[in-house]
């Protein structure tokens, strides 16, 4: 025990002494990811990567906390739930631990449990659903006997009624989604325990998806989006406890929001800390004797409002949760079937198809510097016959409908594809094999990309302009689906209407317009602040496919489409 | 000076001399035989273990490390489940010492080190009987249904005869007679860990099958059949945790809603009502008829491991700590006196105890188990 608390003291000394010659480091906490062994730096306490899911971003205060404690330098990159599973499922992570809302699939796969050495839960936070006082008073939930009776059948209901719409993060990538649509499927099927691929009733899918009003891939995006909408498109939130307590703390809100717990079930996120990195054991070790003492769980109580596993400590902090009655657990299907079948069914059948105009940039620059290669392979990719989980949430999905606008000196024709419908059956899920039809239909995509010849100039805000105007028009014609624009380019406009002709011609345009975001897919030296710029005009995301995965910037274009 | 004078003077001198180095010498050498008695305490090689979780807070306890560092048996151990210990039989890089949980883990890595030709020596220092960790609404339930009657201040006996045919039956709480308290569509099922993973779960299989054959099974046809109709208490369970203070940190922290039952080690929520000295106040324990009791099997492989095997029994210092850590010994007394404070409920004799299947037998059957679960 000396032994080991000298060497403790010594790694915090030497710690304390590479601190005070450092420059403070910026705020940011990200450190590059690899520092390299340089001939320079001297022994320096090796950084412990901890790969963590989105909805911990609150938490990263934790990073100081545990440095300033245990001495272990712990960093933080953060992930969606599924895209993390994968990550270290297949052992494509550099992490040496995870820490996960919920790892239960993780660890219900015998590849999945030998990836992970130990594991201790955290805290807890169940699945609430969070209803604007004036929706909950309307339907009698905010009598609390009421509330207690309410089941994922009352809200699929009054989503079917169009009385409840809300925001949600994306079934296909996120525990909180997912976790939802299985309380919907557990209490449609009125089945007791575990459920299996056989029990999913997909009428009731289909009402409580009535509602989703508002999607999104983290909650941090959607908890920004809904004191914006609160009481215009949507009027519940559904997410762990510990978010909708922090935005009824926060001011923001509209109106208050009365959380209930729906009665058959909820699921509770237990965060789990696995080591996944044998040789950083002690380490691991330090973390989590410190994240389970009173002084950080306390802190992620009072701050982060999630409640403590230490059950001391959750009687010192009772006074901040709510009081509500006994919260039943939904019994979790590790069954992989089930999973995949309802993900696989949510993208091709469930949700609201996408509609989007592709805008590719087919001038001269592009076929500099393999720019024209990134092009085509982003369209393959989409197009293509990825079976692996980020794969299928990238790809084109059935029902999709997509018009492809090359552009250089001026817009191109548009040129149509639409992904044909399943054959699903009435009840139940599986995953459905690409039909032939939907397959030629991907493989015409991927010829068109082929192709395509790179020459002149930039005409983008023009091409942009043209697509946003089609998509309207479409929107008009078949308001079933989603509709938005993505455009592919590598440079600056440098043909047709500049940024501010640009806004002043999006003024112009129909309301609707707000409602068509557009995504923007950088390659080569595009110059991002006049695209940010015309974001923030349009509303959607600038991606930068230089310093991302192109599953990643697809995951996530799907996941806010 | 006369030459006699002179002699004598030497004599003297020499004398002193001589006294002052033999005792100085003397000195030298008590010290240096303290310092070597300290050296060989500090020095004398760690004990290598691969422990369950349930004695790793026993080792490391502060007063444990000493009393072994004193009697020159200072240990190093490593955590690992117990059902994954019998791949650590490696001949040639063995630890000196395994500490399972539970007397299958045990023989399956007997079985191992005797495939390896590795000699190991079973002990069994401390036990603790297999319960159902419940609440009081859910005991007055099973009290209501027939499956369950007091047995003494809050601590209830569980027939599991009946309550394996409900749970068979597919019963769920809100058909239950009287379930006001807990009218919830689950259905009625125990929580385990992952029986593919841990001991306890093992347990569980054992005591059910007893309960559904009403003996001990000894043959194999009828086990494979009975484990292939159990799995389903496994199964509809959905995910089970597969550590072992998974479903037990379940049961204390999310409560009731997730975990009206969970089968658990007594010393689980014995050391859990030491340390917090008290519990809450649903908390009950349901005492399983009959039930198993889980020896905490000590495997030694090594000369200084049989000594440490020895010493986990018969030193009074280190038994009355094992209670600490919820553990019973051969001295009931101590651990009655020792748990009352806390206000939690136990029953002092633990009767109608049965043994598990054996090795063979069990193996057999969570393989069956564990097939009917990936289907």
């Amino acid at each position: 025990m000396n032994r080991f608390r000298r060497s403790a003291l010594c790694t915090i000394a030497v710690l304390t002494l590479l601190g005070c010659n450092k420059a403070p480091d910026p705020a940011s906490g990200i450190q590059s990811p690899q520092a390299g062994p340089s001939a320079t730096a001297p022994a320096e306490s090796p950084t412990f990567k901890v790969l963590a899911t989105s909805d911990l971003k609150d938490a990263q205060p934790l990073e100081g906390m545990v440095e300033k404690a245990t001495g272990v330098k712990l960093r933080f990159s953060f992930g969606g739930t599924m895209e993390s599973t994968e990550a270290v499922l297949t052992a494509k992570t550099d992490a040496h631990a995870a820490w996960f809302a919920n790892a239960k699939y993780l660890l219900s796969d015998p590849q999945g449990q030998s990836r992970v050495r130990l594991q201790d839960k955290i805290m807890l936070s169940p699945i609430t659903v969070g209803v604007s006082e004036s929706t909950a008073r309307k339907l009698g939930w905010t009598d609390p006997a009421q509330a207690a009776k309410v089941t994922w059948k009352s809200i699929a209901q009054a989503s079917a009624q169009g009385k409840l719409t809300y925001a949600l993060s994306n079934p296909a990538t996120s525990n909180q989604g997912f976790m939802a649509l299985m309380g919907v499927v557990a209490s449609a099927s009125s089945k007791a325990d575990a459920l299996t691929a056989a029990d999913v009733d997909r009428r009731a899918i289909a009402d409580f998806l009535k509602g989703y009003k508002l999607p999104g891939d983290n909650s941090t995006y959607l908890a920004e989006k809904f004191i914006e909408q609160q009481g215009t498109r949507v009027n519940t939130f559904i997410n762990y406890e510990s978010w909708l307590l922090t935005l009824n703390n926060g001011g923001k809100l509209r109106e208050r929001l009365v959380l209930v717990y729906p009665h058959e079930g909820v699921a509770t996120a237990d965060y789990p800390f696995m080591l996944l990195d044998d040789s950083r054991r002690a380490d691991y070790q330090k973390v989590v004797a410190y994240l389970k003492s009173p002084e950080a769980q306390t802190w992620l109580a009072r701050q982060t409002l999630r409640r403590p596993i230490s059950s001391e400590v959750a009687a010192t902090v009772a006074d901040i949760f709510p009081k509500e009655g006994m919260r039943v657990e939904l019994p979790f299907s590790p069954d992989r079937q089930l999973a995949d079948g309802l993900i696989d069914a949510y993208l091709n059948e469930f949700r609201l198809p996408i509609a989007s105009t592709f805008v590719l940039d087919t001038s001269g620059s592009m076929e500099g510097n393999g720019r024209r290669a990134q092009l085509v392979q982003a369209m393959h990719y989409i197009a293509g016959a990825d079976n692996s989980l980020t794969g299928r949430l990238a790809k084109l999905t059935n029902r999709e409908r997509v018009w492809l606008l090359p552009f250089s000196d001026v817009p191109g024709p548009l040129t149509f594809f639409q992904v044909p419908g399943g054959d699903p059956a009435a009840r139940g899920v599986q995953v459905q094999q690409d039909s032939e039809a939907k397959q030629k239909v991907l493989a015409d995509v991927r010829s068109y990309a082929d192709a395509l010849r790179m020459t002149g100039s930039t005409a983008l805000y023009d091409s942009v302009l043209k697509a946003l105007e089609h998509m309207l028009a479409q929107k008009k014609q078949s308001p079933g689906y989603q509709y938005s624009v993505v455009a592919f380019t590598d440079g600056e406009n440098n043909k047709g209407r500049g940024l501010a002709e640009f806004k002043a011609a999006y003024a112009q345009l129909p309301e609707d317009v707000r409602g068509i975001p557009v995504f923007m897919v950088l390659f080569g030296e595009a110059k991002e602040s006049d695209l940010k710029e015309m974001i923030a005009t349009t509303g959607g995301r600038v991606f930068d496919a230089r310093k991302t995965p192109l599953y990643a910037v697809f995951k996530d274009i799907r996941a806010y489409q | 000076m006369s030459k006699v004078g002179k002699v004598l003077l030497t004599l003297v001198l020499l004398a002193g001399f001589g006294a002052a180095l033999f005792f100085a010498m003397q000195g030298q050498q008590s010290e240096v035989a303290e310092k070597a008695r300290t050296e060989a305490v500090a020095s004398a090689t760690e004990l290598t273990g691969i422990i369950a979780l349930d004695v790793e807070p026993f080792f490391a306890d502060e007063r444990v490390r000493k009393l072994l560092a004193d009697q020159r048996l200072p240990v190093k151990v490593t955590r690992v489940g117990s059902r994954e210990m019998a791949a650590k039989v490696v001949a040639g890089s063995m630890p000196d010492f395994f500490f399972p949980s539970g007397v299958v883990a045990a023989s399956q890595i007997v079985d191992a080190a005797r495939k390896a030709n590795v000699p190991m020596a079973q002990s069994s220092p401390f036990h603790t009987p297999m319960v159902i960790a419940s609440w009081t609404p859910i005991a007055g339930i099973l009290v209501a249904n027939g499956m369950a009657k007091p047995l003494g201040d809050r601590t209830y006996g569980v027939d599991m005869v009946k309550l394996t045919r409900a749970m068979l039956e597919r019963k769920r709480w809100k058909d239950l007679q009287g379930a006001a308290a807990y009218d919830v569509s689950r259905g009625v099922l125990v929580s385990t860990t992952d029986v593919r993973r841990s001991n306890s779960a093992a347990m569980y299989l054992a005591l059910t099958s007893y309960a559904a054959h009403g003996d001990v099974l000894t043959d194999r046809a009828t086990a494979r059949a009975l484990a292939a109709k159990l799995a389903e208490l496994f199964k509809r369970q959905g995910y089970q945790e597969n550590y072992v203070n998974g479903n037990f940190d379940d049961y204390v922290s999310i409560g009731i809603g997730k975990t009206p039952m969970a089968f658990i080690y007594e010393n689980q929520l014995v050391s859990y009502a030491l340390t917090r000295k008290g519990v809450g106040a649903d908390m009950v324990l349901l005492y399983p008829q009959p039930t198993i009791v889980n020896k905490v099997v000590f495997l030694a492989g090594s000369e200084r491991a049989k000594a440490l095997a020895d010493l986990l029994a018969r030193n009074a210092d280190l038994q009355r700590i094992a209670v600490e850590y919820g553990f019973r010994i051969a001295d009931t007394g101590v651990f009655m006196r020792t748990v009352k404070p806390t206000g939690l409920a136990v029953e002092e004799r633990i009767t109608q105890v049965v043994d598990p299947p054996s090795f063979d037998l069990m193996a057999e059957m969570i393989d069956v188990v564990t097939q009917e679960m990936a289907q």
